[in-house]
């Protein structure tokens, strides 16, 4: 959803500005359709030629339903995609569980971070609330430059809370979040509340109150609508890089005043407005296209109105030779009336959400029952004005006006004609090279939410990767982080790095087949405990049982094994490899094994526990002074001691931190 | 009476071993109410609900939770907010020695919490009596862990998780799977979509038992459609011919529905305007962010509706705080709780409004016997208010039932759609419930495909149900590189994972899991003043193939191999790797350096170390052929280390440096002399290992 309304802004934002023609808004609505929705660690089993693979999304944190994919083929093989994480916690978010991966065959993720380390949130927190206090107190604006639905709710919602703390002396100024969605949102953000942080969970299960409904925060859907945000203010706008939207336009405003200041949170891609400022932030002046869309006139608008007359005539000459009557062509211009009557109120509907939104935040009731400020006349319900546009009274009817507002109302109807006319009238894009002076301050202060080298590295060595395929980055970045990977022994297997375009080769051989344990091996088999599982050795030996019955969960399973399999009739019988104890005489000893790693810390505490003195030396382990515990580089743990009962004794307990098999 | 395919218990089988599947109702066993069902399987114990009955008080009203031991549950997993459904579960995780996980949906735990305090206030018995205050309310609701519908959890091996129920926002229907043995548990479910909950779902994948609820046994609802425009069409009435419309209904889930359902209408209908709706339940209210926030809980509808505004910020309904604030002048709807009018509000408005025959009642739920709301429905002339007065009654009154529980038409529709072998009846009365057991048997009677074995148990009373333990294991990497054949052998590691196996290699085993093999020394140091030579004597009646070597200047013997025994100054150190094996050995060595210790027998009477002759070995099987098969038929030359026998015309040879025996035409007696030899040989060599 939250893409949707992303994709729907920027489409908006580009249209305001430029000609965008990729898709419209329609082809949103038609690719959303085809969307299946997953929750996290919800697991979908892929049919037809996917058989055998299941996808699961695990939380990634960084934005909300952020997701890193877990491809599952057979059970075993399991393929992690995950870029773009973040595994601290934040306000609004829940850290990433790539930790709990363990072992993955292979896993994808990027290196976009791998040269870079931020500062400590805190710091930053501090460094955003001190420029946002100076330029206010400056009386100065400032503008945060986020994106349309992600990381802007993390801010927006830092931000109302520093605007609730009474100490933070913020309540004077204002607050508003800009772009053309803003309502949308953040009704879309109350209702995610489940997907967010166990934080903002608990605070709305024990006080009720949604964390995203704003006290502080005026949500603006246009510049004129901003201008009624008295000064000074804080204003969120998109889009990040600076390059299209309201960032852009009031970035173009902003900077040559030295009150101002223009705060950066993203690292955008490079030769973005934004990354240039980012990289030179002692940059006195820019250069930069500003792109507007105005009303045709003159000669123009006369080619395009002949333009436009012929294009119709052609549609009613196609629809005529196509056999269409009269009354058919009548119905499609009729609708082309309709469709400019939606864009319209359209527009206009976006205005009045703000309003409803307002009167709304108090109560969800009704708030008075006799608030009705008019009769209700029921001639005026459904009214069609000669521009054709229907009037509701409930679009009129504010309940708790602020006197502001009242003041404002003339402004806003012209502000509203404005609006109108921009859609209707036709319009082109035009382009001038400005260059502006940059006055303001502009300061880059990380709320990217990704993780840094230095946690990615922590992470990857906790989830052991046999093999990893590093994307996207710089190539230094990448570089560094491969060779991380390789030396230290992380990665056992290939670090892939490929280039755009390129194929990389990452099959396995894996070999899998599935057996049925008879139950006579099962029960003759000692099982040790090691972490969560348990382990035995094995002597078996397979037979062909011929079996009938089969749950249809192996039958599957099986079915993809055996590809020779031709035809599945239900009921067949099927040949299942079964495995069956080896006679005794028959099985050849084995070498034994010690499984687990352990950890002379962790022993020590056993030993404690068991009434044996423990004491570090030197990384030696001495218990009861009469026998040492040291561990070598390998790995090898060494048990010294001279004859007594405690070295038995110390012996036993260090045998049962292992799985002996 | 439930067992199915019954089969010798094995006392012997572990618990988490054994096939044997009990489900135990504590509660809600052939009865509505306080819902409590257990689960035990493979050592794993899971509780479905926790409620109370809403017709007994104080400890009465609890599950027979004392039969089972509270820390030996898993895991708790409830399936809605409804008082009979988590009622107990304050008390159960406070107060008792529950120590397992417990889980809801993210909608149940925040309206769970408000409707239990508002039922920790308004249940008026006394403080002892009381099960749980505030505090243990507040105090559970850390405990309770939340998890979105179709979000897999995995607790100690018990995979589960839920889908929609449709019976009240974030009803959940609870699939456990263990064992590869999938329990579903319905908790209350409506198969009908309505204006804000979607129908329940249907899993996709087949329960082998199913425990469904059966409320409403066999009976058939009325349609939405008609059931909605009687509901309105009557509201419409009530309210044109200027009468008061009293609606008393339980503050949360069921009330939504009709809230939405009369701003709709009141929306279509703009000369109903001026006619207020009230709502007067605190309780709603508080709870009206929870119904705003988790949308998502909900059907399509609402979904879509969402993107343009909140469906549950009502334009035409006001709240009301209390009968204060109300002021009673003409035709208006009032929606009060509670919903069978036992006191309250709506106990208040019924009494001030009943003797006007302009105004209407309409009771829209589930009505409990001896309740206000049950007896108006048998028309009386006159009903009795708090005070005891009398009054007659004049009002309109209608039951229209907006309950949404399953009919039997949704019942059989699920049931047919799940094909469970296992059926299992909770949450119903005992009468409705015997009748819809045999509905449905005679259902499946002429079907001889499907088999569905249908139970109903009465409370403390267990089905118990036997699942063959299918144990497959699946066998990877340089293991599983030959296809399995008839014949082939596995020789590797079984790793058991929550009842999943897996067979690799040793050198696998890092490969595919996070368990990592090491490796362990010992060095062993004991007194030991005698000389090594005495030490490599004793040591060589033990095992034949002592060695003695030299480690960095310093004299060592190795014993069978692998323990090392090196000689300090008064004592001896042992150095091996351990193994049990090896520490048996290093036991057998310690013993045998402790008696040579003791012994105290000087260098000079050390016997030589016996080593094999081969001209000894030789003679001696020269002989022993010899008394075998007759003088004749030995040969008395050796020829390279070759000596042959004939016996009967064929030739025998037997290589004396490696004891091979060869005939090429007598199978049998290449058998009888090998054997002879391997065991002369062995008689007169050391020991070795």
């Amino acid at each position: 959803m939250i893409c949707f309304r992303c994709v729907e802004c920027v489409n908006k934002s580009r249209h305001n500005s430029e000609n965008f023609e990729l898709f419209t808004l329609d082809d949103v609505d038609a690719a959303f359709d085809k969307i299946i929705q997953l929750k996290y660690n919800q697991s979908i089993s892929l049919k037809g030629k996917g058989q055998g693979i299941s996808v699961t999304p695990l939380a990634a944190g960084h934005m909300i339903g952020g997701t890193i994919w877990r491809i599952i083929k057979d059970g075993e093989e399991d393929i992690v995609y995950a870029v773009d994480f973040n595994h601290k916690k934040e306000r609004h978010l829940n850290g990433c569980v790539l930790e709990s991966v363990t072992r993955p065959s292979l896993l994808i993720t990027d290196a976009y971070n791998a040269a870079y380390n931020q500062a400590r949130r805190r710091q930053r927190d501090e460094q955003l609330m001190t420029n946002i206090l100076q330029t206010l107190r400056n009386s100065g604006n400032v503008l945060i430059a986020v994106d349309t639905a992600g990381r802007v709710l993390e801010l927006a919602h830092m931000l109302d809370q520093l605007w609730r703390n009474q100490d933070s002396g913020l309540m004077a100024y204002s607050l508003a979040l800009l772009n053309n969605v803003s309502y949308n949102v953040v009704e879309f953000a109350k209702s995610q509340v489940e997907w967010m942080s166990d934080k903002i969970m608990r605070t709305f299960e024990g006080a009720r109150n949604n964390p995203f409904q704003f006290k502080h925060l005026q949500l603006c859907h246009s510049l004129p609508e901003l201008n009624r945000v008295p000064d000074p203010k804080v204003v969120l706008a998109s889009s990040p890089d600076l390059e299209c939207g309201f960032s852009r336009e009031l970035f173009i405003q902003w900077c040559t005043n030295p009150r101002n200041s223009i705060i950066l949170t993203n690292r955008t891609s490079p030769g973005t407005l934004g990354r240039q400022l980012i990289q030179n932030p002692n940059q006195c002046t820019v250069t930069i296209l500003v792109k507007r869309r105005v009303r045709l006139e003159g000669a123009e608008l006369e080619d395009y109105m002949r333009k436009e007359k012929e294009k119709e005539l052609e549609a009613a000459k196609l629809k005529a030779e196509k056999g269409g009557d009269m009354e058919d062509s009548d119905s499609s211009e009729d609708s082309d009336i309709e469709m400019e009557v939606d864009i319209v109120g359209k527009a206009k509907h976006d205005l009045m959400m703000k309003t409803e939104g307002k009167s709304r935040g108090g109560g969800f009731f009704k708030q008075a029952k006799k608030s009705y400020p008019m009769f209700p006349v029921r001639e005026e319900k459904i009214k069609w004005d000669d521009y054709g546009e229907i009037i509701r009274p409930e679009d009129f009817m504010i309940l708790d006006i602020n006197p502001t507002e009242d003041e404002n109302k003339e402004n806003r109807e012209e502000n509203d004609e404005t609006l109108q006319d921009i859609t209707e009238v036709p319009t082109k894009c035009v382009a001038v090279s400005q260059t502006l002076d940059i006055n303001a301050s502009v300061q880059f202060i990380d709320f990217e939410g990704r993780s840094d080298a230095e946690s990615i590295k922590k992470i990857i060595s906790m989830c052991k990767p046999r093999r990893l395929i590093l994307v996207r980055g710089s190539p230094t970045a990448i570089d560094s982080l491969a060779s991380y990977c390789q030396n230290s022994g992380l990665v056992q297997g290939k670090v892939f790095i490929p280039k755009l375009y390129e194929w990389v080769d990452a099959t396995t051989e894996s070999h899998i087949y599935q057996v049925k344990l008879k139950d006579s091996l099962v029960s003759s088999l000692n099982f040790a405990r090691a972490k969560e599982a348990e382990l035995a050795w094995v002597d078996g030996e397979i037979v062909m049982v011929e079996d009938e019955y089969l749950i249809d969960l192996e039958k599957e399973e099986l079915k993809k094994e055996k590809e020779e399999v031709e035809e599945e009739e239900t009921g067949s019988r099927e040949l299942i490899p079964t495995l069956q104890p080896l006679p005794t005489s028959l099985v050849c000893g084995h070498p034994s094994m010690f499984i687990n790693e352990l950890k002379l810390s962790d022993f020590k505490q056993v030993l404690l526990r068991n009434g044996i003195q423990a004491e570090f030396s030197g990384g030696v382990l001495y218990c009861n002074s009469v026998v040492a515990i040291r561990k070598n580089e390998a790995g090898r743990i060494n048990l010294e001691g001279c004859l007594c009962e405690d070295y038995y004794k110390v012996r036993d307990l260090l045998y049962e931190q292992y799985a002996i098999i | 009476m439930a067992t199915v395919s019954k089969r010798k218990a094995d006392s012997q089988v572990p618990p988490e071993e054994s096939d044997l599947l009990v489900i135990r109702p504590l509660g809600a066993g052939q009865e509505v109410g306080r819902s409590c069902v257990i689960l035990e399987f493979k050592g794993k114990r899971i509780m479905m609900d926790c409620g109370i009955h809403p017709g007994l008080s104080g400890m009465d009203a609890l599950p027979f939770v004392d039969l089972i031991e509270a820390d030996e549950v898993d895991l708790l997993l409830v399936s809605h907010f409804h008082l009979d459904h988590c009622g107990a579960l304050p008390w159960f995780l406070q107060k008792t020695t529950f120590k397992g996980r417990c889980f809801m949906t993210h909608a149940t735990k925040a309206i769970y919490r408000w409707l239990l305090a508002d039922y920790i206030k308004v249940s008026n018995i006394g403080t002892e009596q009381m099960l749980y205050s505030e505090a243990d309310l507040e105090a559970s609701m850390e405990k309770i862990e939340t998890i979105n519908f179709h979000e897999e959890k995995e607790v100690s091996g018990v995979r589960f998780w839920c889908y929609n129920a449709g019976h009240v926002l974030g009803a959940a229907m609870f699939m456990i799977e263990i064992a590869g043995v999938k329990v579903l548990y319905t908790g209350d479910f409506s198969r009908q979509e309505d204006r804000h909950l979607m129908a329940a779902e249907i899993p996709g994948v087949h329960p082998d038992v199913l425990i469904i609820e059966s409320t409403y046994g066999t009976h058939i609802h009325e349609k939405r459609e008609e059931r909605e425009a009687r509901f309105t069409g009557l509201v419409h009435d009530i309210v044109n011919r200027g009468g008061r419309c009293l609606i008393p209904v339980f503050a949360l889930g069921r009330a939504q529905e009709l809230l939405l359902i009369l701003d709709e209408y009141w929306n279509n209908h703009p000369e109903l305007h001026d006619i207020p709706i009230y709502y007067a339940s605190s309780l709603a209210k508080k709870c009206m962010a929870v119904y705003q926030t988790y949308v998502n809980a909900m059907n399509e509808r609402i979904r879509r509706q969402i993107a343009i505004s909140n469906p549950f910020v009502f334009k035409h309904i006001s709240n009301l705080k209390s009968i204060d604030h109300f002021e009673d002048v003409g035709p208006c709807v009032v929606m009060a709780s509670p919903g069978m009018m036992q006191s309250g509000l709506s106990r208040e408005l019924f009494e001030s409004w009943c003797t006007d025959p302009k105004n209407g009642v309409i009771i829209a739920g589930y009505c409990v016997e001896g309740t206000l709301a049950k007896h108006i429905l048998s028309e009386p002339e006159e009903i009795t208010t708090m005070t005891g007065q009398k009054l007659q009654l004049k009002m309109s009154v209608d039951y229209i039932s907006f309950s949404a529980h399953t009919d039997y038409q949704q019942t059989s529709e699920f049931i047919r759609a799940m094909k469970p072998p296992h059926l299992i009846l909770v949450h119903g009365e005992q009468n409705e419930m015997g009748r819809l057991k045999s509905a449905i048997i005679r259902e499946y009677e002429d079907d001889v495909e499907t088999n569905i074995e249908v139970h109903n148990p009465r409370n403390t009373q267990s089905v118990e149900l036997y699942f063959r333990g299918e144990k497959t294991a699946k066998v990877m990497g340089s293991l599983a590189v030959d296809p399995p054949q008839q014949g082939h052998r596995l020789s590797g590691v079984l790793v058991k994972r929550n009842f999943s196996y897996h067979l690799l290699a040793p050198s696998d085993l890092s490969k595919y899991t996070d368990m990592v093999r090491s490796t362990v020394s010992q060095r062993l140091s004991l007194h030991y003043t005698g000389t090594l030579q005495l030490l490599h004597f004793f040591l060589n009646q033990l095992s034949g193939d002592v060695e003695a070597i030299d480690i960095q200047g310093k004299k060592a013997l190795k014993v069978f191999r692998k323990i090392l025994v090196i000689q300090g100054v008064d004592m001896v150190t042992l150095e091996w790797n351990a193994s049990p094996v090896n520490d048996m050995y290093a036991d057998a060595v310690v013993t045998v350096i402790l008696k040579a210790d003791s012994a105290g027998i000087s260098t000079k009477v050390i016997p030589p170390i016996m080593k094999l002759d081969k001209m000894h070995f030789t003679e001696c099987l020269m002989e022993m052929l010899a008394d075998m098969f007759g003088d004749e038929a030995v040969s008395k030359i050796v020829k390279g280390d070759r000596l042959f026998v004939t016996v009967d015309g064929k030739s025998v040879s037997i290589n004396l440096r490696n004891q091979e025996v060869k005939c090429e035409e007598d199978e049998v007696l290449q058998q009888m002399v090998t054997t002879a030899v391997t065991k002369l040989y062995n008689s007169l060599t050391p020991v070795k290992v």
